[in-house]
């Protein structure tokens, strides 16, 4: 097939899309940090509902998700499926209204949870018309990418386009589904589901929006910027694939734990536990894959912040995927439930796994794009060690404060009388908001770091052009004649 | 030099790393004494501590438990943590061929030795036994352990820098797992009747 040479790899958006990521991982942190001071000084909301924690706190969780984790996410999808299928994007322009209007809908959408509009779904508080909103820029999203991927000049479909592709399909189905609705006022509507329905289809949509964008998607960042970046191939191609069908298989039956010793019935909570200790087995499948293609690239880390940042964000992924399974189990939940001990996992998979990856994957993305080194490596470096002693901190602290808060709910005098008060507990519970504060600065001030850094890189520079470069015949997808050429297996790599 | 002080690991680290390298660390009966110490003063110090004091969780009176059942969680805690340092060991040593280590096992029980000694030691706090203060005492001395492993890897086991990192990092990552998968364990036999005594 014939290759214009005028044409060049839209990045434009990418570097536009990456700059609201860290603006959103700035102001989505910020409010976290507050949020963790206001466990320590309950005062400081000042009497204002709109600081209220039940107001802020989704507005930190949505900020982070959506606004800094999605942004991130459509950067690199939209990077990365231009590099991988040899075209440029398909209908660009789409691309910037995906861009552009994902943003209005984050701010609108925090402005809306501030002001107290809420369904009061976990994850998905936002009301009917940003529902609507979400679906449409979503489905936007899809037809930019599949676009892409169905005007592709090579014939393997690389195995960061399949996780970017199963996130874009399970979100859209996920979202859907959970925010059916009745709409009662234009910020107001309830659920068309009732009790434990509702919450068996919300801890459907909950647990695998974790499993879909926060784990999914980003491994999809992982498996492309990790070969680029590491100038390696994947250890094992034939193992991702297989992970990618068996995380996609298993995630989606594991939403059940989040409701053990609940009123859903218990068939119900023990095959979301045990199909959640089985999703064990993909996760660290990727893990070690990853680890094993970074571990011939030794040899960068002399001169590559980046990768020590991928590297931890393994170590992290590790941990978390192992921690999740675990706390699934029945007999360990029924003490870690309803503690900050789910604080510290949440925290250890998105300071650990999504916030490193990002922050690796934007150190090593940002100065390709516009062409010129990344403004300070020791700058990076110090990121690098705030941000891995924070999140130790971080984790640690709720792993101990969880822990005896959960003693401590469930602990009762020789009269069968709970033994301690919501008030003593919350009380006993300061000195490791108190830690919880710190480690929450440090990585809040290792973020800023970055930010600078990278606007610094960025400043006052436009994305150096790219033009795709000819595929190999061997691989080459002749659509003129509307067959392949290939006589390759499909799933052979192309990045 | 000499063969290694026993208080060495916490004074002059950065000295018996260099030492591990050459083989001249800590011979192995010196080893095989002061690692059954290492290993045992934690669950004796919370032996100890849960018996004078009782078990602190926070705002309320302090928790006593039964001899026995103090007993069975200190031996507990002991065989955790044999089971943790031998499994490091062992872990460590697999992961060595991978990042290029050749070294024999004793470097790896020397090295994570001197990685450890400092938490096995400010396991004293164990002696009162409120978890804040553990916590607070602990968790200053695991990031010291850390920065021991980061540094003190690649030096003691004589591979480049770039390459102890990232081996250091799937220790941590390793440890990071074991020490959830204590927790765990902990609150699962918690849960059966075993531990401190919860309405479940």
């Amino acid at each position: 097939m014939s290759q214009s040479n005028q044409e060049i790899y839209h990045d434009a958006v990418v570097k536009r899309l990456i700059q609201f990521s860290v603006f959103w991982v700035i102001i989505a942190m910020g409010a976290g940090v507050y949020l963790a001071a206001e466990f320590i000084w309950p005062t400081i909301d000042f009497g204002q509902f709109w600081l209220s924690f039940g107001r802020l706190r989704p507005v930190h969780t949505n900020g982070i998700i959506f606004g800094f984790g999605v942004s991130a996410l459509m950067a690199t999808a939209f990077y990365s499926v231009q590099r991988t299928s040899h075209v440029p994007l398909f209908m660009p322009k789409l691309a910037w209204f995906c861009c552009y209007a994902w943003q209005l809908l984050v701010i609108l959408g925090a402005i809306s949870l501030l002001a107290g509009w809420t369904s009061s779904k976990e994850y998905a508080e936002l009301e009917w018309p940003f529902d609507i909103a979400i679906a449409i820029i979503w489905v936007c999203f899809g037809v930019v990418f599949f676009g892409t991927i169905a005007t592709r000049r090579i014939r393997p479909i690389y195995i960061s386009n399949w996780f970017y592709g199963g996130l874009i399909i399970v979100i859209a189905m996920l979202h859907i589904v959970n925010n059916l609705a009745i709409p009662v006022t234009f910020g107001k509507s309830y659920s068309l589901y009732a009790g434990a329905q509702d919450a068996i289809v919300q801890w459907w949509y909950g647990h695998n929006a974790v499993g879909f964008l926060l784990t999914g998607g980003f491994l999809g960042m992982l498996y492309y910027f990790l070969p680029k970046h590491s100038e390696q191939p994947i250890w094992s191609y034939r193992l991702s694939v297989i992970s990618f069908w068996a995380f996609t298989y298993s995630y989606i039956w594991a939403g059940p734990h989040h409701l053990h010793y609940n009123s859903i019935p218990e068939w119900v909570q023990s095959l979301g536990m045990v199909m959640s200790l089985i999703l064990l087995a993909p996760s660290w499948a990727t893990m070690i894959n990853g680890i094993m293609t970074v571990s011939k690239a030794w040899q960068k880390l002399r001169v590559d912040p980046a990768l020590k940042f991928i590297v931890l964000s393994l170590a992290f992924y590790g941990l978390a995927t192992f921690e999740g399974p675990m706390m699934a189990i029945r007999s360990v939940n029924v003490v870690s439930h309803f503690t900050d001990w789910t604080i510290g996992h949440v925290h250890s998979g998105a300071l650990g796994w999504n916030a490193m990856i990002t922050y690796g994957t934007f150190y090593f993305l940002v100065p390709k794009l516009v062409g010129q080194p990344l403004h300070s490596i020791r700058l990076a470096n110090i990121h690098f060690w705030l941000a891995l002693s924070g999140t130790i901190l971080y984790i640690l602290s709720m792993w101990a404060g969880g822990v005896s808060q959960g003693l401590m709910w469930l602990s009762v005098d020789d009269y069968g009388q709970l033994s301690f008060s919501f008030r003593e507990i919350m009380a006993s519970m300061t000195s490791y908001y108190g830690l919880r504060l710190i480690a929450g600065l440090i990585f809040f001030i290792g973020t800023i770091l970055m930010a600078w850094n990278l606007g610094m890189t960025m400043r006052g520079r436009n994305t150096v052009p790219v033009t795709p470069p000819p595929v190999p015949e061997k691989f080459r997808l002749d659509r003129k004649a509307g067959k392949d050429e290939t006589t390759i297996a499909p799933g052979v790599p192309a990045a | 030099m000499q063969k290694a002080n026993f208080f060495y690991p916490l004074f002059r680290p950065g000295l018996i790393f260099t030492e591990i390298a050459k083989g001249n660390a800590f011979s192995s009966p010196a080893l095989a004494f002061m690692l059954p110490v290492l290993l045992i003063l934690p669950p004796l110090f919370l032996w100890l501590g849960t018996g004078m004091f009782g078990w602190r969780l926070g705002s309320a009176s302090p928790l006593y438990m039964e001899n026995t059942v103090r007993l069975i969680i200190s031996l507990s805690y002991f065989g955790a943590l044999c089971i943790g340092f031998f499994g490091t060991v062992y872990i460590a040593q697999w992961m060595g061929s991978t990042y290029g280590v050749k070294k024999s096992s004793r470097a790896y029980f020397s090295l994570l030795t001197v990685v450890f000694f400092p938490i096995t030691v400010a396991s004293i706090a164990h002696i009162y036994p409120n978890g804040f203060f553990n916590v607070l005492i602990l968790l200053p001395t695991l990031i010291w352990c850390m920065s021991l492993l980061y540094r003190g890897l690649p030096v003691a086991l004589e591979i480049p820098p770039e390459r102890g990192m990232l081996m250091s990092t799937s220790l941590v990552g390793w440890l990071l797992v074991g020490a959830v998968s204590i927790l765990g364990i902990s609150v699962g036999l918690w849960t059966v009747g075993i531990g401190p005594s919860i309405a479940v």
